[in-house]
């Protein structure tokens, strides 16, 4: 096994055995579309074409993603660097940039199945319908688009101590997941929030997944802005990890 | 090891025999230096850690970084693993540059944690050192590291419910799991009693039979005397005095005299009973001696005309100033 694999082996291992994980990353956005699913009635059509249930399941797909990159990389990481592990591993082969990188690979591989999970439900409970082809790309492109989550988790992680980690993730989560439109319509927001919604990520991802439902182009600006995301996000963490090293804590 | 052969192909290597067997590691017969600090400065913002530190290690010893608490020793470790480069000055390992040697899987490490286990948490013991097996090229069997470190008994505990003496333990097993030619280790017996220290030490001193270069910064005069064939004292950054623990033993251990007097001479006081160094500051004197009480009754016998006579205890702290300032006469021991 090389390095590499075998370090990226260790990483999702760990976290697939943690129960407080799993319970926070697939029980969230679960138990949300659940209570969403019967607050509201089943024929409501928002956004134009895409139906409330639909449409729920989207969002939830969507909060499921940034709920399990924020999780799996934020508390645990900055956990790790408290303790004094992450330090130790920098003196190891592996070099530190894939440190970061398996920590984003590991929170990507956690998110495909919490996309999965939500569309099952939505498929059930939900009474969603869709098309064969339609279910697999979405799952899909809503994954595919949830790197910059996984990369915020690593940020955060990176940033935050470990006292004031699990309060950042989950601050972030919903101050995210309420502003980027998925609790509530954007459509429905106040103009000055909307305007604010179209800034943040997880309303770009969202509406990759609604265009997928609506039949229509995947839009260029959402990939755009879900790309920039990322490009800033991997930057902050290599100013960080440079601020560390002069320091000389890293 | 062959994998001496593969890796080391950058570095200069004379092969007069090409038939010759491969160097083992237990004895490298290239006169690489396992580490060397030329003229190495270092600041944190305006804290200067390193100013112009110069030494070099030799392989197969073990060597002992002595100083005080924020003497630039948990500096100069950083420079040796490659978590920070040097400002100025430059730093080899093992004939290489040093996140180089970290990268080919020679140097291992057990670093301060401060209160943390310096371990992934939620996680069993031997998943941890199976990992860290695989991140080296050619590993120490587990089982044999696990002995090394005696810690059978640790193998199935989750590494969060390990005291501080067992952790320690396991991150040493984590520095040799992967079979280091140099093994650093930046006060690694903080948190043991003094039991547990013994034992360590004992771990240390069979690691290093096996010929390999162990580098490890402490605080501790008798620690630095006991286990390394050569102590380095390092004080504000740079190198006071190195040589055998007997030779700084006698430069730091015992006590100190001061007072003062008008023609101190100095070939006398040196010859006085139990003295180990004279400083002469004009009518300062300053006196090491072993046994300071002969030391005083020897004056008195001289009749050396002292005043205000002091006998300074035998704190680490004084001696480490005291080996700065005198440091102009303090002629560097060859390094054997």
């Amino acid at each position: 096994m090389s390095p590499l694999v075998a370090f990226g082996r260790f990483e999702v291992l760990r976290l697939v055995r943690s129960w407080r994980f799993i319970i926070i990353t697939v029980g969230f956005p679960v138990v949300f579309y659940m209570l969403f699913l019967g607050d509201h009635t089943p024929s409501k059509a928002v956004a134009g074409t895409v139906p409330w249930r639909a449409y729920l399941m989207v969002s939830m797909c969507s909060f499921g993603a940034l709920v399990a990159g924020l999780t799996s990389g934020g508390a645990r990481l900055s956990a790790e660097r408290a303790s004094g592990w992450a330090r130790q591993l920098r003196v190891t082969p592996i070099p530190t940039w894939s440190y970061v990188l398996t920590k984003v690979s590991a929170s990507m591989l956690v998110i495909l199945p919490v996309i999965i999970l939500v569309e099952i439900v939505g498929a059930t409970f939900g009474g969603v319908q869709l098309a064969a082809r339609i279910w697999f790309e979405l799952a899909a492109v809503l994954w595919v688009s949830s790197v910059p989550f996984a990369a915020l988790g690593v940020l955060v992680g990176f940033t935050v101590n470990a006292e004031t980690a699990f309060a950042t993730v989950t601050g972030l989560m919903f101050v995210l997941g309420y502003f980027g439109g998925l609790f509530n319509p954007v459509s429905s927001m106040p103009s000055v929030l909307r305007s604010a919604a179209t800034a943040l990520p997880n309303y770009h991802h969202d509406q990759l997944g609604l265009s997928l439902i609506q039949g229509t182009a995947l839009g260029l600006e959402h990939w755009a802005v879900l790309v920039a995301y990322t490009a800033a996000i991997a930057l902050a963490v290599m100013m960080r990890h440079r601020k560390e090293e002069l320091k000389g804590t890293a | 090891m062959m994998r001496m052969d593969s890796e080391n192909d950058g570095l200069p290597q004379p092969r007069t025999l090409p038939s010759a067997p491969p160097p083992p590691l237990v004895a490298p017969v290239e006169p690489v230096p396992a580490l060397s600090f030329r003229d190495v400065s270092h600041r944190y913002r305006s804290h200067p850690a390193l100013d112009r530190l110069t030494v070099e290690i030799l392989r197969g010893q073990t060597v002992a970084l002595l100083g005080p608490n924020g003497a630039g020793k948990s500096t100069a470790i950083a420079l040796v693993l490659g978590l920070i480069s040097a400002q100025e000055g430059s730093v080899e390992v093992l004939g290489t540059d040093p996140r180089e040697a970290v990268r080919q899987g020679r140097v291992g490490a057990m670093l301060q944690t401060g209160a943390g286990s310096g371990l992934p948490p939620n996680v069993r013991v031997a998943t941890v050192l199976r990992l860290v097996q695989r991140l080296y090229p050619s590993p120490t069997p587990l089982d044999e590291t696990v002995r090394s470190a005696g810690i059978g008994h640790l193998l199935d505990r989750q590494t969060d419910r390990l005291s501080g003496g067992q952790a320690q333990l396991v991150r040493f097993a984590v520095a040799i799991a992967g079979n280091p030619e140099l093994l650093v280790l930046d006060e690694p017996t903080a948190a043991m009693d003094v039991a547990g220290q013994r034992a360590f030490w004992a771990m240390i001193r069979q690691f290093a039979q096996e010929g390999r270069t162990t580098v490890f910064a402490t605080h501790h005069l008798r620690e630095a005397d006991e286990i390394a064939d050569r102590v380095v004292v390092v004080n504000h950054g740079h190198v006071v005095a190195d040589g055998p623990g007997s030779s700084i033993k006698a430069k730091i251990a015992g006590r100190r005299i001061r007072f003062s007097c008008s023609m101190p001479d100095a070939v006398l006081l040196d010859s006085l009973e139990g003295v180990t160094d004279v400083d002469l500051q004009g009518t300062h004197v300053w006196l090491n001696s072993l046994d300071s009480d002969a030391t005083v009754r020897d004056l008195v016998r001289h009749a050396v005309q002292f005043e205000d006579l002091e006998v300074v205890g035998p704190d680490l702290q004084d001696a480490y100033v005291a080996l700065t300032e005198r440091r102009p006469s303090i002629e560097r021991s060859s390094t054997s």
